[in-house]
């Protein structure tokens, strides 16, 4: 080991003080150095993208492949598995948080292929930068080029809780992990002074709806019909023997989320338009009746509640929908690092994020999760049943007695339903038809009875009721639904996590199948039913209530109505006759809900009718109908609503309106459902989903939606209604708000490309604060990109102290991953001298041995590789020297401090004040190269003195490169406090940040 | 009310960099700003220069006054002919923030020993704080009641950041350091893009922020 022989520590410090200094190092040997000098290329490749001779880096990988494989191959294979105490990881870093050790899902090896993907890259980069891997560890250059690597330690595998993360975990367009097509030429810019137009159109022809896991899509996807399910017990059965235990509703759910086939929906003007990706949602009948953040509040819901003890099952849950949320994507998180952590090899680069252009498949999931499983409120309808599914089985001894009883049980009378849902929805009758054990002649005369008794809505569903295993020839895995709600996951995940503590590990928990012949029949049943019941039957309800509701009042007569009902109002000078007056009219008053009947219940419906069959604009007037109705009235959830959900449409549908003006309409709108769903509802749920809803629509509307998407993004984060998870996650999205806003001219004035790799640092920030260094290195790489694109070629490396703060959150990163890595490595380790049962001390300590171990191994792959690189190394100046000796002595000071605790010590930034001169080592460096005789040039506190613009832009730069690693990496741990200590003082700074 | 201002050349560096606290209505002219918050507003500033070559074109003035806002920091320009950007980062004191006001405060009076000690323990910066403050001469509650007396007066500068008056004083403060600065680059072994390390200037950006902000 030559690095090892001579250690290079002291030269570093020396020469670094002086400019040319680099002549002191040629003893170090060159490969080596080569090594070195990619590393700092890589950490602040933005700062000089030009120079770095490529091809040398790109040829690396064929040729360390073998060698790769024998790192792996070093690695130990240990590991019947440990006990979860050993596999936690220990807190890396003084201030991280052990959110991740708080979970102990195990980390499988399965996923790794697929993890890298998890960044997905859509855009391609601009050719100056394809290729270069924008990574922050050197050791990942051994391995430059994404080979499936494959897991040579048997941790224990476990596919089933694989699939449980995988909607995070699969690569982008397939599922929610696909990126927002922020280059979309449809999205024309409006910028206040650049660019003009791009309101007309709807966002619907944009390609953002047709992407899976862009919040137009989902936003589609999610306000959809939802269809109660409520099956027999006979059908239960049936249903239990193939499989699965929740019953016919479990069966259904999945094909639910795509009705096979084109769609044709008629809007109020008749006119029909086809969409190809309809889908409904099923519920169990009577489930999930909640206010999702808190019980109806005296403010909201004023009055007693309803009498009588209703049997409609509300769950008390302890936590919110948005925590709940939270901890989903938490819990994604985790895995993902866990999953990672499990990498000894060195890290692939897909797993360097290189495009901001991309949605992190956690906020995409964070936003599914927040909207699925809508909970059914009084105060929208969205997830008010519109049809009843009353299914029974062929088995049923009493089969037309058995559907009445089922019936009568959706009435509202039986209080299945809580009273301001509308009992009146469509009922379609469904037989199973178990193809087994029932006879079909007899199935059949049973269904045309059913048809003569029920109508027209009826369906003989014919299924196999034994289970389908995986070596069946036709059949076919039954995937998870995509719209599970929070609730669901958590407890999915939790049961695989016990499962794998008892090692009861159940293949057909997660992984199910059913025959091709069944899923072919739901799938037929599905379609039947949409679009022969469901849809022809909104339509109906749609233009019936618009006639009968909706336009009354639309007309001059409706007007003067609303008026006079105001009139009233403030005439009657006492309270009491005044809302005797208005309980008279609709009974909120009094009851705190409008009873289904009353007619702004009914508009209410009809503008969740037109919005789910996506007419936009029928939704929009009649939501704006209902807003100063349910002002008037006081009711301020239902007020939230209406103004969420026209701010929503009004955003979604085409129009005429330049941008501006859209904006100023909008924004109020928003403005109300914030303030009605948070200050007077106190609905956390509420409050995020219409601002976060609002900011995706706004952010794809381009121009200056971008700047008020952003708004309301900081709107949020200040008002501080998300958990540290989703503010992290948000602080990148905001990173992609502002990446989406394109320039205009060569300069492109009018992007926000600063903006927008601030956002991405912040979030950096964040997520180190929660260990979660994955993140925290993809957002870091999103940032040198930025920074990379401007024009000015400095970046934001000109600030002393930003730049000091990158490179402190960079050695963060680096030193958390490395810190993680190694410590799966000595866990292994431990794991296979003994069960698992070492102290914290020992592992420690086998964990520095392993890590030291395999960095020289990893280091002799790369050396005779890099003898290539002696020519690039050493014309590169002396500069490049002196980085070299710098890192050299991280590495030294890497190995010596690895994984241990060591005290944090902050890098000592002079004041930048005018009277402390602190003398530093960096301003002793600036001597030769102040610009000679500038009037009184002394130098000032300011570190970054001294760069005289006369020098080549590449050597200045590489001396300030080499100086910041100095300074932040000279420090034996991680210069930045990365903690919540570190936001928290912030907080007081900026308000609301953190 | 805590300043920085910067003056930023063409390339996005920072050619001049100052930091100062008001003197108006019994301030010491010290920034109150955390080493956080310090690293946080170069980002600040320097991604305001987004908004700033936008808002560069809309308006015929070298004083383009408020341009961005980041949570309660704000963000004044002064474009100069060479596009070279003033740039003045204002935050007022707010409620929340006043509480930690007095601890970068105690850092910025006594150098780098107590950074790092406060950056230690960025929590117990409670604890640091009485300490300090006695040191200073002032218990922590009347340091405290200072500040929130001088943000809650109506008619500061500190106070309404968007207020014509501050508009007003900042344009001042722009205009003499504009003259200064011109002044300052008259040198002739000055050339573009180079840092202005002259004490002179930095004495006299110091006298202007004293006079007006």
């Amino acid at each position: 080991m030559a690095n090892n022989d001579d250690p290079p520590s002291m030269e570093a410090q020396t020469t670094e003080t002086s400019d040319g200094g680099g002549r002191g190092a040629p003893k170090i040997n060159v490969a080596f150095r080569a090594t070195v000098r990619r590393r700092l290329i890589s950490l602040f490749l933005p700062s000089f993208p030009h120079t770095v001779p490529s091809p040398s880096i790109f040829r690396r990988p064929s040729q360390v492949q073998p060698l790769a494989a024998a790192v792996t191959l070093l690695t130990p294979i240990p590991l019947p598995r440990s006990t979860p105490d050993t596999r936690r990881i220990p807190p890396p870093l003084p201030a991280t948080t052990t959110t991740n050790s708080a979970n102990n899902a195990p980390p499988p090896n399965d996923p790794l292929a697929s993890l890298p993907m998890a960044n997905p890259t859509m855009k391609p980069l601009p050719s100056k930068q394809r290729g270069q891997p924008l990574v922050l560890d050197s050791r990942s250059h051994s391995q430059p080029e994404a080979q499936p690597t494959t897991p040579v330690r048997e941790r224990r595998t476990n596919p089933s809780a694989a699939s449980l993360f995988r909607s995070t975990l699969t690569p982008p367009g397939s599922r929610s992990g696909s990126p927002a097509p922020m280059g979309s030429p449809a999205r024309s810019l409006t910028g206040s002074v650049f660019g003009s137009g791009g309101f007309k159109q709807s966002l619907l022809d944009t390609a953002a709806a047709e992407n899976p896991g862009d919040p137009l899509n989902l936003i589609l996807k999610s306000f959809v019909p939802h269809i109660a399910i409520h099956d027999s017990e006979d059908v239960e059965h049936l249903v239990k023997e193939k499989g699965f235990k929740g019953g016919l509703f479990e069966l259904l759910r999945p094909f639910g989320e795509r009705v096979q086939g084109r769609v044709t929906i008629r809007d109020s003007n008749g006119a029909s338009r086809t969409w190809d990706d309809f889908s409904v949602r099923f519920t169990r009948f009577g489930e999930a009746v909640e206010d999702p953040d808190t019980l109806p509040d005296p403010r909201s819901l004023r009055g007693p509640p309803p009498n009588g003890q209703p049997h409609y099952n509300m769950p008390r849950k302890k936590t919110s929908l948005v925590q709940q949320v939270e901890q989903v994507v938490e819990k994604h998180l985790g895995f993902a690092e866990e999953a990672s952590m499990g990498a000894a090899t060195p890290t692939t680069p897909t797993r360097q994020g290189l495009d901001t252009d991309t949605t992190s498949p956690y906020y995409a999931l964070y936003l599914r999760r927040l909207l699925s499983g809508i909970p059914m409120a009084s105060h929208e309808t969205f997830s008010h049943p519109v049809a009843c599914v009353i299914a029974i089985s062929s088995r049923h001894p009493a089969p037309i007695e058995a559907l009445r009883q089922l019936y009568s049980e959706t009435t509202p009378a039986e209080q299945r339903i809580p009273p301001w849902v509308d009992g009146d929805f469509l009922r379609y009758y469904v037989l199973v038809h178990d193809e087994e054990r029932s006879d079909i002649t007899k199935s059949m005369q049973l269904f045309d009875q059913m048809k003569r008794h029920f109508g027209l809505h009826c369906h003989l569903l014919r299924i196999r009721s034994s289970q389908a295993a995986e070596t069946d020839d036709d059949s076919i895995p039954l995937p998870r639904s995509d719209w599970m709600s929070a609730s669901e996951e958590l407890a999915d995940i939790e049961r695989s996590e016990q499962l794998q503590d008892s090692f009861d590990d159940d293949p057909h928990l997660f992984n199910r199948y059913i025959f091709e012949s069944d899923a072919t029949a739901i799938r037929t049943f599905i379609r039947e039913m949409v679009i022969q019941s469901i849809i022809p039957t909104m339509e109906r309800n749609v233009s019936l209530w618009n006639d009968q509701v909706a336009s009354r009042r639309r007309g001059i007569s409706g007007r003067f109505m609303s008026l006079s009902k105001r009139f009233t109002v403030f005439g009657s000078s006492s309270s009491s006759s005044r809302s005797s007056t208005s309980s008279s009219n609709n009974g909120f008053e009094t009851l705190g809900y409008y009873r289904p009947d009353t007619p702004e219940a009914i508009m209410r419906r009809l503008a969740d009718f037109a919005f789910t069959l996506r007419d936009w604009k029928l939704a929009m007037s009649t939501y704006d109908l209902l807003r100063t109705d349910f002002q008037n009235d006081k009711a301020w959830k239902y007020h939230a609503s209406a103004n969420e959900m026209a701010a929503l449409s009004l955003l979604i549908m085409p129009q005429t309106m330049s941008s501006k003006n859209r904006v100023e309409i909008i924004n109020p709108m928003v403005e109300q459902a914030l303030y009605s769903y948070h200050t007077r509802c106190s609905s956390l749920y509420g409050a995020v989903r219409s601002t976060l809803l609002s900011l995706e629509l706004l952010r794809l509307r381009g121009g200056i939606g971008i700047d008020e998407s952003v708004r309301w993004g900081t709107r949020l984060l200040e008002m501080r209604l998300f958990g540290p998870v989703g503010d992290a996650l948000l602080r990148e999205r905001l990173a992609v708000c502002y990446a989406s806003k394109r320039g205009t001219g060569s300069q492109l004035w009018g992007s926000r490309r600063r903006k927008s790799a601030m956002w991405s640092v912040l979030a950096a920030q964040a997520w180190v604060s929660m260990g979660k260094y994955l993140q925290a290195q993809r957002c870091l790489a999103d940032a040198r990109r930025m920074y990379s694109l401007l024009p000015s070629e400095w970046g934001v490396q000109g600030f002393n102290g930003a730049s000091e703060c990158l490179a402190g959150l960079n050695e963060a990163v680096r030193e958390g991953l490395r810190v993680t890595r190694e410590y799966a490595e000595a866990l292994e380790a431990e794991g296979g001298h003994s069960q698992g049962g070492g102290n914290r001390e020992g592992e420690g300590e086998e964990g520095l041995g392993l890590g030291l171990q395999f960095d020289e191994s990893s280091n002799l792959t790369i050396r005779p590789k890099a003898d290539d690189q002696t020519t690039a190394a050493t014309d590169h100046n002396n500069n490049a020297q002196t980085e070299m000796d710098v890192d050299v002595d991280v590495e030294q000071s890497g190995f010596n401090g690895q994984s241990s605790q060591l005290p944090s010590r902050p890098p000592q930034i002079p004041t930048p004040t005018a009277s402390s001169k602190s003398p530093t080592p960096e301003t002793t460096r600036g001597g030769d190269e102040q610009p000679e005789g500038f009037e009184d040039a002394t130098p000032t506190s300011g570190p970054s003195s001294g760069h005289s613009p006369t020098r080549p832009r590449k050597a200045s730069m590489a001396v300030r490169t080499s100086r910041v690693l100095s300074a932040a990496d000279l420090e034996p741990a991680a210069p930045l406090p990365p903690g919540r200590d570190e936001n928290k003082s912030k907080d007081g700074k900026d308000g609301g940040f953190g | 009310m805590s300043y920085y201002f910067a003056i930023i050349g063409t390339q996005d560096n920072p050619l001049f960099e100052y930091e100062f606290g008001t003197s108006k209505q019994g301030g010491d002219g010290m920034a109150r700003f955390t080493e956080q918050a310090r690293q946080l507003n170069q980002f600040i500033i320097h991604s305001s220069l987004d908004i700033v070559e936008e808002v560069q074109w809309t308006n015929g003035q070298m004083y383009l006054k408020l341009v961005d806002r980041f949570f309660t920091s704000y963000i004044s320009c002064f474009l100069t002919a060479s596009n070279i950007k003033f740039l003045l980062l204002h935050q007022p004191p707010s409620s929340s923030s006043s509480s930690a006001l007095p601890h970068p405060s105690s850092s910025a009076s006594s150098s780098t020993p107590s950074l790092v000690s406060s950056s230690h323990h960025p929590p117990s910066s409670t604890s640091v704080i009485p300490s300090l403050s006695t040191l200073t001469g002032g218990s922590n509650s009347s340091t405290s009641t200072l500040t929130g007396g001088t943000s809650r007066t109506s008619t500061s500068i500190a106070a309404n950041p968007t207020s014509p008056q501050t508009e007003e004083a900042i344009r001042n403060f722009f205009a003499e350091v504009y003259e200064n600065y011109v002044k300052a680059i008259m040198s002739p072994f000055y050339r573009t893009n180079m840092e202005i390390r002259s004490p002179v200037f930095r004495a006299r950006v110091a006298a202007a922020g004293r006079k007006y902000l």
